[in-house]
């Protein structure tokens, strides 16, 4: 036994105490290593900067290019569909689902997931199968159901449009337009939509006043009885990893099999992302294919421990025994307290089609 | 004390004032970030999400690997102190004492993926003096100094089906835990019960919930299956020194969500079998049963068989446990023609209430039922606690506790006792 006493104080003399710091570290951490955050010390809330991969810097012409082309329905195949179809900043960077409408009226089978701080989701999309925002930015234009373009077409309707081929040449110093330039320029703007200030991160920097003492109790529920933060942690609330919830499939969709799509490993079948909890009061209905109409909703689901029958549910999922006053205080504390205040981002609206480049 | 009760105010004061700088914790809730109710109904007792993280070697269940290790976090360290007033009321009259009733130093944490540690170390305490006597002047301390866990636990060597945790740990077989229970004073009467000692002749002291030091096998399945099986020293006798092995199996099965500590249902079924050393054989056959040396020729053997079961109805659980137990003749100090047998159990029904399980409330019934011949042992206990939670910070927690327990001992003129405890619990 000797050695475990030899090795705890080994564990207590070498470790360095309570380090903390990496919350407010300056530079953003490169984007690969964002897949490889391990669950630590981690504290909800604190968001560090975006990270930005090192072959898609942020430069401001990119930026605005990326948001003309974020609002522009030329994009898709009948000049109906933008990203903002359904990424809408008026509806959390989500639509009015439950799934989302494509082209001529076309159903998919999941919910719009947000846009607004996607940039720290280490995988895109309800499954991850995009590494990163810029890979899943190719993937709306020529997804038949979406906007249903090609990729080639696409870049000839943009290159054709002298504004476009003139503002790209700005951004990339090059004529010739590239499907990866329009997918970094998505990206680039996709970054800067970050909600960094609700009422709840005033709370962790300190302004206690900033939430209620309902608010305070769901807090303290969601890091606590709810589990919640089990798989919500982190300062975009989200483990940006998989979990089958036994979430009820409603839509289109008879079966998903999520995460197994991609990765074919039958312990990944029917898990699902976990989402960020940042503005979620803004985008009902919730969860992969818009089953549950409201936060309430969604609490009481894990209340019952998730859904029903499902063999490989999450390990993680047990039943609550939440009150109702508790579920009052969980929804209480991801309505007001989680919706951002950033006027940045809030106040995004739509170019208008006249202020596209012509 | 005075110093402490400071100290306990300024910690708390810290983390009323500084809401997200809490991180001196017990050592899980501080490497997660994870406030105390993540794992316990209430703290001291695990939930179901708390079991599963303990029946998967300390790591987050499906999350293995994923997580950082012992030497990526601070130090996961851990203190709880007990502390206050206790009163003990029999026929003659009444005593007070003020104490510090316990004091656990824990570190635990993953080393490497599936592969975890677990360490406590409990102080002796000799102020002031535990029993209810007066000062001892250090001779009986209220508590022991003791390595009361240091144990490995090398988990999912079959995924769920196999792990294995060597050195000293609390063994599986103790299906309701004692040392997670929210009583403070040893709360389960039947699991330190055995045949009488006697300064002459052999007896037996095994205590069914102290913690073990061998090897153990547990799986915990999908299908709410968990069982646990293992080879141990013994600790009734000489544990540390013990040749002659100890064996136990007990099987578990839950239904509904959850593993029956905060919701489902959980029925269980142990045995166990042991060896009490009785002497040394030469060169003379002197008695040393409570410290020597296991030689087999003089071992007598010991059993304790039982089931247990855990019911949950909203925030109410009810435990109940009843076992069976049987020491060999030799080990009888009243007839050694005859094993001394005896059984009894408890039911315990705890309530959380408030929002966030604040507060606690917990009546607890034990029985014990030692044989005709020796029913002067026989005991019927009458617990009640009152369990209120200040907060439920990041990894620190504080309680006020109070515990009333009626005891009686013998059967036609029992003797009675009463003993009431009101204290402070603070972990960190
Ligand atoms: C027809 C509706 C629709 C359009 C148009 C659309 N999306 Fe999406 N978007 C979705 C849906 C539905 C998903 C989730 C799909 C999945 O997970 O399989 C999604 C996923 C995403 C994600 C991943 C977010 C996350 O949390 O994983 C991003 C980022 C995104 N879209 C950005 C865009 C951009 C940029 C455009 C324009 C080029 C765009 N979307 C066009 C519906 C749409
Ligand atoms: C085991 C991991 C896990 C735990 C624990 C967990 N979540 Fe989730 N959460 C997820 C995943 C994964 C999804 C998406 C599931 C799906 O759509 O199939 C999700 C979805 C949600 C959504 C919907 C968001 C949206 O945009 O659709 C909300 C709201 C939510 N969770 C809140 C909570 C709350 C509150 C708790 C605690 C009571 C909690 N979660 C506990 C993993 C978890």
């Amino acid at each position: 036994m000797r050695y475990l006493y030899v090795l705890a104080g080994i564990t207590l003399l070498l470790l360095p105490s309570f380090a903390l710091a990496g919350d407010n570290t300056p530079t953003p951490p490169p984007a690969t290593m964002v897949t490889t955050n391990k669950l630590g010390p981690e504290r909800i809330g604190n968001l560090p900067p975006v990270p930005v991969p090192p072959s898609n810097p942020q430069t401001s012409q990119k930026i605005l290019l990326g948001k003309q082309l974020y609002f522009d329905t030329r994009l898709s195949k009948d000049n109906t569909i933008s990203c903002a179809s359904c990424h809408s900043p008026s509806m959390g960077w989500s639509d009015a689902g439950p799934t989302s409408s494509g082209i001529n009226k076309q159903l998919g089978g999941r919910r719009s997931p947000p846009v607004s701080n996607s940039a720290y989701n280490p995988l895109q999309f309800w499954d991850g199968r995009a590494p990163s925002l810029e890979e899943q930015a190719k993937g709306p234009i020529q997804n038949p159901i979406e906007m249903g373009n090609t990729h080639l077409v696409m870049l000839r309707t943009v290159q054709d449009i002298p504004g476009y081929a003139d503002e790209f040449k700005h951004a990339f110093g090059e004529s010739n337009l590239t499907i990866d330039q329009v997918a970094d320029a998505i990206a680039a703007f996709e970054r800067t939509v970050v909600t960094t200030d609700s009422p709840f991160d005033r709370y962790v920097k300190g302004d206690i006043s900033a939430l209620t003492s309902q608010e305070k109790k769901g807090l303290e529920i969601f890091n606590g009885k709810g589990h919640c933060t089990t798989c919500h942690w982190g300062g975009n609330l989200s483990d940006g990893r998989f979990h089958n919830l036994g979430a009820p499939q409603t839509g289109p969709l008879k079966e998903d099999n999520g995460r197994y799509d991609v990765t074919k490993d039958p312990q990944d079948q029917g898990k699902f992302k976990t989402p960020t909890i940042r503005d979620v009061a803004l985008r009902a209905p919730y969860l992969h294919s818009g089953s549950d109409k409201t936060l309430e909703d969604v609490v009481e689901f894990y209340n019952k421990g998730g859904g029903k029958g499902v063999s490989s549910l999450d390990p993680m999922m047990v039943p609550l025994g939440l009150s109702k006053s508790e579920v009052k205080a969980l929804v209480a504390f991801m309505t007001r307290a989680m919706t951002s205040l950033n006027p940045e981002v809030a106040n995004v609206k739509p170019i208008p089609p006249s202020d596209l480049p012509k | 004390m005075k110093k402490l009760c400071i100290f306990i105010l300024i910690i708390a004061g810290w983390q009323f004032l500084v809401p997200e700088t809490g991180h001196s914790i017990p050592a899980f809730a501080r490497k997660y970030g994870y406030n105390c109710n993540m794992c316990h109904t209430s703290f001291t007792k695990l939930n179901d999400y708390g079991q599963r993280i303990r029946d998967n070697g300390y790591q987050l269940p499906g999350q293995e690997g994923g997580e950082k290790n012992v030497f990526d976090t601070p130090p996961p360290i851990a203190i709880r102190t007990t502390t206050g007033i206790s009163v003990y009321n029999v026929d003659k009259g009444t005593t007070t004492g003020f104490d510090i009733m316990g004091l656990d130093l824990l570190a635990a944490g993953v080393l490497h993926k599936n592969i975890s540690f677990m360490f406590i170390y409990t102080p002796r305490i000799d102020e002031p003096a535990a029993d209810f006597s007066g000062p001892g002047n250090g001779t009986n301390p209220s508590q022991l100094g003791a390595l009361e866990s240091a144990n490995l636990v090398f988990s999912n060597i079959v995924p769920g089906a196999l792990n294995l945790r060597v050195g000293r740990f609390e063994p599986a077989y103790h299906p309701i835990s004692s040392k997670r229970s929210y009583y403070i004073s040893e709360p389960y009467e039947i699991y330190t019960f055995t045949s009488p000692s006697d300064t002459l002749l052999p007896s037996n002291n095994f205590i069914f919930d102290d913690n073990q030091l061998g090897v153990e096998m547990t799986g915990h399945f999908r299908n709410g299956f968990k069982y646990g099986a293992g080879v141990v020293n013994g600790n009734g006798a000489n544990p540390d020194n013990n040749t002659n092995k100890d064996f136990y199996l007990n099987l578990f099965q839950t239904f509904g969500k959850g593993d029956g500590q905060s919701a489902g249902q959980r029925i269980g079924a142990f045995a166990y079998y042991g060896w009490q050393p009785t002497s040394i054989p030469s060169p003379s056959d002197f008695v040393v049963a409570p410290t020597g040396e296991a030689n087999c020729s003089c071992n007598k053997p010991f059993y304790r068989l039982g089931g247990d079961v855990s019911l949950n109805w909203k925030t109410f659980n009810l435990q109940a446990l009843f076992m069976q137990g049987m020491d060999d003749k030799a080990l009888n100090v009243f007839d050694t023609n005859k094993d001394y047998k005896f059984s009894g159990g408890f039911a315990e029904l705890d309530w959380s209430g408030l929002w966030n399980n604040r507060l606690l409330a917990s009546v607890l019934f034990n029985m014990v039922q030692p044989p005709s011949y020796d029913d002067s042992r026989t005991i019927k206990a009458y617990s009640a606690l009152l369990r209120y939670y200040l907060g439920d910070w990041t990894a620190v927690n504080i309680a006020l506790h109070a515990e009333f327990t009626h005891r009686e001992t013998g059967k036609d003129d029992p003797f009675k006792e009463n003993i009431f405890t009101a204290l402070l619990d603070f972990d960190f």
